[in-house]
């Protein structure tokens, strides 16, 4: 349907930009290259693969994308391409869609009413009159515009509807354009970042997905609470932090968050999406003096508190918790005021993990429960928590991505599911009684237009009872 | 009996369908196309039943879900889904051809999923991420498409079997199957329904990601296949546009639009991602 406007000289460019045939190349080309980018490791996937490869020639691969090719340069150009040949096809065409929107053609037309068959024309018995007035006004109820036309003793109608949907193939053309749209607005103006937030604990920043940079969001996040629920064969039925938002210490809203139930805070979104167990605040240990003679209670205390040495030497404190190859350990401190403090780590059930630690490791002080004579630090247990993992994302795209997505969906209804339908009568007058003849046209879907036909003729029939 | 083993019965019915509107084409009796016609409208009530029984089921289990979440209930939908359609054309066509190449599909599917070792036919819970109503749409209108894709698959399929000979000898298999304009046009609107319920498939697809994941589209593999898939059934639709671009190209295109959706649902587990359905 190549065609230009008579009398213009075509523009050879602008001919290829607004071809349909571009177009089908273009689809046929992404095709494939998303074919490539599912065959092809991408990203982190690629390192495995790259592996042995001659790195001169890796290079070249990476120049040209072929390991983010979905974000490559000439992917890109390619949808750039697709969205000009869409603007400019549609810029193209649309006078001519305009055109028949606004068309009024001519009501009189005779010759529409020749080699109609059989069952599209009857004969009523009532008059000329009697027959127009009872023909407009079911017309005129069942459709957008009707208009009448006396011509020679011959009385026209003309009656159409659903003119709208010569717009829809640009509703869903430009629906396109908007989705694209919003995904550039995505990737310039958003970001995918990450929050780990230990259960009672705040953050005040985000790192980002890519790259090592963080940001901050202007307010801080506290996790008061996290849950997970499993079934009774062990997969995890669900997830829910409670979560507060803090501007400047003030808690401003307190949400809960499940996996599919995000909660959007200063423009961005947090998603449920991990969750951990790590140690917890409250450490219970016990200390013992080598003579294994005075045992003291074991004693709860947090992280940060200083309490005495049972002799009072001094003074100790957990300094950070932590786990070591999944076992949960204590970095100690002694401070007597007389020297610099001795530090240590002291492990949960350290008889029982002994042997599996390196050498090394049992002989140097720092993992010497006994560094501080004559005290024996025994840890007994670390509170655990859980540390929810939100994805914590900004995509001022999203709503023009929606927005074409409902575009899209109209533009298919439009284009799909009505037409432009025009619809004729003749009334004139026989020799006693008097000929109804029926006709129409449609801009798609003619087995319609022909049941609808069929149903007027029904229907006008039946204004008339014998 | 449990919904499953109705299910699995049902391939064995759906094969005798097939069987029947084959011998209907070879033999050139449209007494045995009534039959097979008649049987098919009494399996699809039974699948359907069938499916409401599986949902009551997973309701006297405590999980409460619609039965459209793993492999097997997905083949098993998308069975229903190309008898839905493949009944509606023949009613509206009044023509029984399409039958011998549309069944295949059907009994291969319920077969498939009844009787792979591989898929589990289990009412499983849904872990959080697959809690949610834009799943289930996401569902639907994918597989109704897909469905439909299959249906053209199959017109597509005619189209290349039929001569263009007008004068046909009789008795040759292929004189049920309607004349090539108009297997163009039923493929074209099989095209268009499926384009259409693939495109709602993608917008509810992305709308459950973005709130499940936080990103409406992240390339992973089963969303690429669905979009590949999706600029192919585009080309198909504006070849048409494309002075001489009828019948026979699209026919071919077709096929490959219909491999496409294949891949789609099964090769894509073999590339990771997050829709495998192995986890
Ligand atoms: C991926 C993007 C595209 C999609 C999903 C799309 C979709 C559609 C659909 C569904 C139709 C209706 C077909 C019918 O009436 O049976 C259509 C028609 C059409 N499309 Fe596209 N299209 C896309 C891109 C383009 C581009 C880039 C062009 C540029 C030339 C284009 C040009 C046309 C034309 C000329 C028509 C026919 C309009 C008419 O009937 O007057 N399309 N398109």
């Amino acid at each position: 349907m190549e065609k230009t406007v008579k009398g213009e000289k075509p523009n050879p460019l602008w001919g290829f930009l607004s071809s349909v045939r571009l177009t089908i190349v273009l689809l046929i080309l992404l095709a494939l290259l998303s074919v490539a980018g599912t065959l092809i490791p991408q990203k982190e996937g690629a390192i495995e693969f790259i592996q042995g490869l001659n790195p001169n020639i890796i290079k070249i691969l990476e120049f040209i994308g072929l390991f983010d090719l979905y974000h490559a340069g000439w992917f890109r150009l390619l949808i750039g391409m697709l969205a000009i040949n869409l603007v400019i096809c549609s810029i193209d065409r649309f006078p001519s869609a305009w055109k028949r929107f606004a068309a009024s053609p001519s009501v009189d037309r005779i010759h529409q009413f020749e080699d109609l068959p059989d069952n599209l024309m009857f004969s009523v018995n009532a008059s000329v009159r009697q027959s127009c007035e009872r023909i407009s006004t079911l017309l005129n109820r069942r459709y957008r515009r009707v208009r009448f036309k006396e011509n020679n003793d011959r009385f026209f109608f003309l009656a159409d509807k659903g003119r709208f949907s010569h717009f829809g193939v640009y509703i869903l053309h430009l629906s396109i354009l908007v989705i694209l749209l919003g995904s550039l607005v995505g990737s310039f103006f958003g970001f995918e970042g990450f929050v780990r937030i230990p259960e009672g604990e705040k953050v005040d920043s985000i790192m980002l997905r890519n790259g090592t940079a963080s940001i901050s969001p202007g307010f801080e996040i506290r996790c008061d609470d996290f849950t997970v629920e499993f079934y009774e064969n062990g997969a995890p039925r669900e997830f829910r932090s409670t979560l507060t938002f803090l501007i400047e210490g003030k808690e401003l809203e307190k949400k809960d968050i499940l996996v599919n139930h995000p909660v959007v805070f200063g423009g961005i979104t947090f998603y449920q999406s991990t969750y951990e167990r790590v140690a917890g605040k409250l450490i219970r240990l016990k200390i013992t003096t080598s003579e294994g003679g005075k045992i003291d209670e074991s004693l709860t205390l947090e992280i940060g508190q200083k309490i005495d040495l049972p002799g009072k030497e001094g003074t100790f404190e957990v300094l950070e918790v932590r786990h070591m190859g999944s076992v949960p350990a204590a970095l100690i401190s002694v401070e007597t005021g007389k020297s610099d403090p001795t530090r240590f780590w002291i492990f949960e059930g350290f008889e029982t993990i002994r042997s599996r630690l390196p050498e090394q490791m049992l002989r140097s002080p720092r993992f010497d429960p006994k560094a501080f004579k004559p005290y024996i630090f025994v840890l007994e247990e670390v509170q655990m928590r859980y540390a929810t993992g939100l994805q914590a994302n900004r995509d001022p795209g999203v709503p023009l991505v929606w927005s074409g997505f409902f575009l899209i969906t109209a533009g298919f209804i439009l284009t799909f599911f009505s037409s432009h339908r025009h619809i004729r009568v003749l009334v004139e007058k026989g020799k006693n009684k008097v000929h109804v003849k029926i006709t129409g046209s449609a801009s798609r879907n003619r087995f319609a237009l022909e049941r609808e036909l069929q149903r007027l003729v029904q229907d006008i029939k039946s204004l008339f009872p014998a | 009996m449990t919904s499953s083993e109705i299910l699995s019965y049902l391939t064995f019915i759906y094969f005798l369908v097939f069987v029947l509107y084959l011998l209907m084409m070879v033999m050139g009796r449209p007494g045995i196309g009534k039959t097979a016609a008649f049987m098919l409208l009494g399996s699809f009530a039974l699948h359907t039943a069938a499916l409401l029984l599986r949902w009551q089921e997973s309701y006297a289990m405590g999980i409460g879900r619609a039965p459209l979440s793993n492999l097997y209930e997905s083949l098993i939908f998308f069975a229903w889904a190309v008898c839905l359609l493949y009944i509606i054309v023949e009613w509206r066509t009044r023509n029984r051809s399409a039958g011998a190449f549309v069944m295949p599909l059907v009994f291969l599917a319920m077969a498939y999923a009844s009787f792979s070792p591989s898929i589990s036919s289990q009412i499983q819970p849904l872990i959080p991420a697959l809690k949610s109503n834009w799943l289930i749409t996401h569902v639907v209108t994918c597989f109704l498409g897909y469905a439909a894709f299959g249906l053209s698959f199959g017109f597509s399929l005619m189209y290349l079997f039929k001569r263009n000979d007008p004068t046909e000898k009789k008795g040759d298999s292929f004189t049920f199957i309607p004349n090539k304009d108009m297997l163009d046009e039923l493929n074209y609107q099989m095209v268009v329904i499926g384009f259409l319920m693939l495109t709602l498939g993608i917008i509810t697809g992305s709308v459950w990601a973005h709130s499940a994941w936080g990103s409406y589209w992240s390339w992973d593999p089963k969303e690429t296949w669905s979009l590949i898939t999706w600029l192919i059934y585009a080309a198909v639709i504006h070849s048409r546009m494309v002075r001489g671009w009828r019948g026979k190209k699209i026919a071919i295109l077709c096929l490959v639009g219909f491999a496409c959706v294949l891949f789609t649902y099964f090769g894509v587990n073999y590339l990771a991602g997050l829709h495998s359905y192995a986890n």
